[in-house]
């Protein structure tokens, strides 16, 4: 549905905008914003620890000019970080984290290994550097496997494939789910990328699907994340704000962050379970 | 009276009050249009020696009583932009009349009554905007499409939602609390491609009255307002036709008489043209490989109506309409069909009981529904939703006396709702999704009503209205009290005052500013309770020379139950739709002032209207869900503080008619965001270099609109009967009016984002986005 607003919409909007240049520049004065922590903690069963707080920005301050300031300028250092459970306590220490095989940076870091245990509770606990505490609480989820992939050719058009993926849903439990696929390079931008839920399965089979847009020789990755609901609920949000720019049919939405405490944080503190499958196209 | 079909209760009731209250007779009849057999509802009856007066009711039925005498009475029959009639009756028995009145040979001609506002002055009616489609037709028109819908929001107190579009948000109330009826039918989705066009066929309508306050007993069911939109009857004298060929449609409607002077029928369409075009495009590139198909989008609307005079006493009217909009796109890999419409159906029964009593029975039928069929190889997808109604009313009209005219009756109407029916899978059933939920609810109406006069200048109508629902094993009942009052100083002056309670069972699940096709209405449950308003209205109304006419209200409206959605609401597809409801409040106040002038070459209105609306203390039915603000009252989008509308129309001569309009506003609110954060993402995912953070909601006000339209409507008279070309320019000073706002980054590079993932931009712009520049317009009409 969501697409046949956007397609309709665009294609009114062309149609209007043929007629004319309907944009132009404006200025508005925007209220006053006080910057907030943000805080992304992804929890992956042995990886180690790892957590990034960042600050927020008033919309339209200035972008600093080259790549390493933008960094630092984002970077919240000096925060106390401990992340807790079953009794042990996990200090992650302000130490500039690139994980290499993913190209992604955090700010605090334990090499320790996050425990594989799906029955209790993460706590995390943050001291931000004005004194202020963020807190937030997880749990980890078991991976749902991807039973089959399946690549099927079109029949007209022989050259062109496309790629189903099943996966079974425990039909006794509600379950979140975020699905991602890539082609060629899990550095791309993904071809989907979307969360959903179980509440329309009648039998416990889901599958998900692509166009028949792949040639012989084309890598798929199939991503299912099993994800938590305080992380599907903030995954929509993010997505919902950012669509809702530019979007006239879109309703703007507050970021539903699952981090509390009295810094007025925003954020997600959730664990990472994912099956993932990597397809060769191929008759 | 006939004793045979009339109630025992109500004739001892009425025959009680008729000894009462003296002796009198009664005139009563109907009062018609000459040249085409149409009734003319709103007519004004006048004995001119005492000044007691009264108006046709919506069948063109009046009922006027008499001092019992044998000195002949002068009644004058009057209808704006038709000649006078005067009647010399001898008031010794209750007599018949019908009346026909005629518009004398051409329009310009018609010869300016002393005060053709004569009946509103003296009527309790307040809030009320009349619309005829006589003036939309000369009203300049976004691409020549007229609407009747669109041409309302020129009156005061009724801003649109977006530029173009058939939204109404009357003093403040949502765009989903107007009830809009055709031929007394709910239509429930009024509106062809995202509201830039309405349902209504101008060339099938007759008339539009909207009540923005001051609601009569008879009405009920919506907060905001009451959009009374009638069929034409049909030409019962002579078989005629008209129709028009436009940018965007083309209409054909033929009317005739059955029998004539008994019986006549019309039949109107209306369709667009555009997937004619679209079709042969694609075909012409069907063999090129890399072409992708325009998608087909066409609506349609079709009215037809037959009414029979059964006798003396009897009218059967028999209505329907049928409208669809329909979006398809079909390749070989993948079949999208969408489409969505509205069904309606009227079969009315008047029958007069006596001179004095009128009775009007009705069945309604209305069905709105979307439906969306997905097919690709090997898997469909299939989603839709519906509500459709069963009605059955009866309303009485009883005009005791000259004192006291008396309303009631009853109603109810049984209602079906299919929210988000889903069925999808695979061909072969091994995936296998559904989903959707099915409610019925029934609702019940009854009301008593009585418009007293005391004395000649001060006249009250005060009644009750008890409603009620029943849905989830859970019943709601309204008491609604209705009063208005006016006080006639002189005949060219009074002073008004209305309160009406208002009670909303159904809602519409929408976050839209623009109506879409998917938005659903949900009836109240256990948790959902119903909406009511209460709103108090004061005007003064002034006939200054006999030709201008000055109305100036000031309202003030409380609106409880509001409902609104949380924050990332799910309402497309989903079997917990009342988790996604946030319950609260609102309020608006405001004052309307405008000048119209009814008759003569130059016609028109300046309209002004200064409101604040705010709507608060929301909370989510789902304590787990979020709605930003909440406990804080906010400002709605549509809270526009300003609006100057000024219409105009001149006949310039038999042949040509100018008119234009200017309208100006306060600018729509917007929610934006006042921060920004950057979302590094987990591997795989895209990162976000700027997630909007969004501030107070609808803080911000979009800049000023402003808009002035013209039109040139040129006539031809051929032997066959009349034709005009008509010339319209849509935004005559091609200013760029906000349709939304949106930020873009820049880089110093603007392929640099595409080339790296973490590009930084140099800065961030507000861009606005305008929908229509000045658009000129010609549209063919005729009628023969």
């Amino acid at each position: 549905m969501k697409q046949f607003i956007f397609v309709s919409a665009a294609i009114l909007l062309t149609l209007l905008m043929a007629c004319g240049n309907l944009e132009k520049e404006i200025n508005l004065d925007l209220p006053a914003y006080d910057g907030q922590y943000v805080v992304e903690c992804y929890l992956e069963p042995g990886q180690p620890f790892s957590l990034l707080l960042t600050r927020s920005f008033a919309y339209f301050d200035p972008f600093p000019t080259d790549l390493q300031q933008f960094v630092e300028n984002l970077l919240v250092d000096s925060a106390a970080v401990t992340i807790t459970h079953n009794g042990v306590a996990y200090e992650l220490p302000n130490q500039i984290y690139p994980n290499l095989a993913t190209g992604k940076i955090y700010n605090y870091y334990n090499p320790a290994l996050v425990p594989q245990d799906y029955d209790s509770d993460f706590s995390l606990k943050i001291t931000t550097p004005d004194g202020r505490t963020i807190t937030a609480t997880t749990r980890l989820l078991p991976v749902v496997p991807i039973d089959s992939v399946v690549v099927q050719f079109d029949e007209k058009r022989d050259t062109l494939a496309r790629v189903l993926t099943y996966l079974t849903d425990d039909t006794s439990t509600e379950d979140y789910y975020r699905r991602m696929y890539h082609l060629n390079s899990l550095d791309s931008i993904p071809r989907q990328d979307f969360t959903t839920f179980d509440d329309f399965v009648d039998n416990g089979r889901i599958v998900f699907g692509t166009p028949f847009d792949f040639k012989e020789g084309d890598t798929i990755y199939n991503t299912i994340f099993h994800i938590d609901r305080a992380y599907f609920d903030f995954w929509e949000s993010v997505i919902n704000a950012v669509n809702a720019n530019g979007n006239p049919f879109s309703q703007p939405t507050a970021i539903l962050s699952n981090v509390k405490g009295d810094a007025n944080a925003i954020g997600i503190f959730t664990g990472l379970s994912y099956d993932r499958d990597t397809t060769i196209i191929a008759k | 009276m006939n004793h045979k079909t009339t109630p025992l209760p109500v004739i001892l009731l009425l025959c009680s009050l008729n000894v009462l209250l003296g002796q009198q007779v009664t005139i009563s009849g109907t009062v018609n249009d000459d040249s085409n057999g149409e009734t003319l509802i709103g007519a004004t009856i006048l004995e001119t020696t005492s000044g007691n007066g009264t108006s046709t009711n919506e069948y063109g039925f009046y009922s006027l009583a008499l001092p019992l005498g044998n000195d002949t009475l002068t009644v004058e029959y009057s209808y704006v932009g038709f000649q006078t009639r005067r009647l010399r009756i001898l008031p010794n028995k209750d007599r018949k009349v019908n009346v026909k009145l005629g518009t004398g040979i051409e329009l310009q001609e018609v010869v300016v009554k002393a005060n053709s506002y004569q009946e509103q002055i003296r009527s309790t009616e307040m809030s009320v905007e009349e619309i005829t489609t006589r003036e939309v037709k000369v009203i300049p028109a976004l691409l020549g499409e007229t609407d009747i819908l669109k041409t309302i929001q020129l009156k005061p107190g009724i801003p649109s939602g977006s530029e173009g579009t058939t939204g109404l948000y009357v003093r403040g109330g949502g765009g989903d609390q107007n009830l809009i009826v055709l031929d007394e039918a709910v239509v429930y989705n009024a509106n062809h491609l995202f509201g830039f066009f309405s349902t209504f066929n101008t060339d099938a309508i007759k008339d539009l009255k909207l009540y923005k306050g001051g609601f009569p007993a008879q009405y009920g069911g919506r907060l905001s307002s009451v959009i009374d939109v009638r069929m034409k009857e049909g030409n019962n004298q002579r078989f005629a036709g008209t129709g028009g060929i436009g940018l965007i449609t083309s209409r054909l409607t033929l009317e005739g008489p059955i029998q004539k002077d008994k019986s006549s029928f019309i039949v109107s369409g209306r369709r667009t043209y555009a997937d004619l075009i679209t079709r042969q495009i694609n075909k012409a590139n069907e063999d090129k490989e890399d072409y992708t198909p325009i998608p087909d989008y066409y609506f349609y609307d079709l009215n037809t109506k037959v009414n029979f005079t059964l006798g003396e006493k009897d009218h059967l009217y028999l209505s329907g309409y049928f409208g669809r909009d329909v979006f398809n796109f079909n390749s070989d890999f993948f079949d999208f069909n969408f489409y969505w419409g509205n069904v309606t159906g009227t079969a009315r029964w008047n029958h007069v009981f006596s001179p004095k009593l009128f009775a009007n029975t009705t069945y309604t039928y209305s069905k709105y529904n979307y439906n969306i069929e997905t097919k690709v190889t090997g898997f469909s997808f299939k989603i839709g939703s519906d509500v459709q109604d069963n009605n059955l009313k009866t309303d009485f009209y009883y005009a005791l006396n000259n004192r006291h005219t008396l309303r009631f009756g009853v109603n109810t109407t049984h209602h079906q709702f299919g929210v988000g029916r889903l069925k999808a899978g695979s061909d072969d059933g091994e995936i296998s999704f559904s989903g959707g939920n099915d409610y019925t609810g029934a609702s019940f109406g009854a009301y008593l009503a009585d418009e007293a006069a005391f004395g000649v200048h001060w006249k009250v109508n005060y009644g009750l209205r008890l409603s009620g629902f029943t849905n989830d094993n859970k019943f709601y009942a309204g008491v609604e009290p209705r009063l208005a009052t006016v006080y006639n100083v002189n005949p060219d002056l009074s002073f008004k005052a209305s309160y009406a309670r208002m009670y909303q069972y159904l809602h519409l699940v929408t976050t839209s500013g623009i109506a879409l096709p998917t938005d659903v209405w949900y009836p109240s449950t256990s948790k959902i309770r119903p909406q009511y308003s209460d709103q108090i209205a004061i005007g003064v109304e002034k006939v200054l020379g006999g030709k201008y006419l000055i109305t100036n209200e000031y309202y003030v409206k409380w609106l409880n139950n509001q409902v609104d959605f949380v924050d990332g609401a799910r309402l497309f597809a989903n079997n917990d739709l009342e988790s996604e409801f946030a319950i609260g409040r609102g309020y608006g106040y405001g004052l309307e002032l405008s000048i119209e002038k009814q008759e003569g070459k130059l016609k028109g209105w300046i309209g002004y209207t200064l409101a604040l609306v705010k709507r608060g203390k929301f909370e989510p039915l789902d304590a787990s869900r979020n709605f930003s603000d909440a406990g804080n009252y906010f400002f709605p989008r549509y809270d526009r503080r300003h609006d100057v509308s000024v219409v105009a129309m001149y006949d310039l001569s038999k042949r040509i008619t100018l008119s234009a309009t200017v309208v100006y506003g306060s600018g729509d609110r917007t929610w934006m965001p006042v921060g920004r954060f950057t979302f590094q993402e987990v591997y795989g995912g895209d990162p976000q270099e700027f997630v909007p953070v969004f501030g107070e909601r609808n803080a911000i006000r979009l800049p000023y609109f402003f808009r002035s339209d013209a039109a040139i409507v040129y006539r031809f008279f051929p032997k066959w009967g009349e034709s005009d070309l008509t010339f319209s320019v849509f935004n005559l000073t091609n200013r760029r009016n906000a349709f939304f706002l949106y930020i873009e980054p820049q880089y110093e590079n603007k392929d640099e984002p595409l080339e790296n993932p973490i590009a930084i931009p140099t800065g961030l712009k507000l861009k606005q986005v305008s929908l229509f520049p000045i658009i000129g317009s010609i549209t063919f009409n005729f009628k023969f």
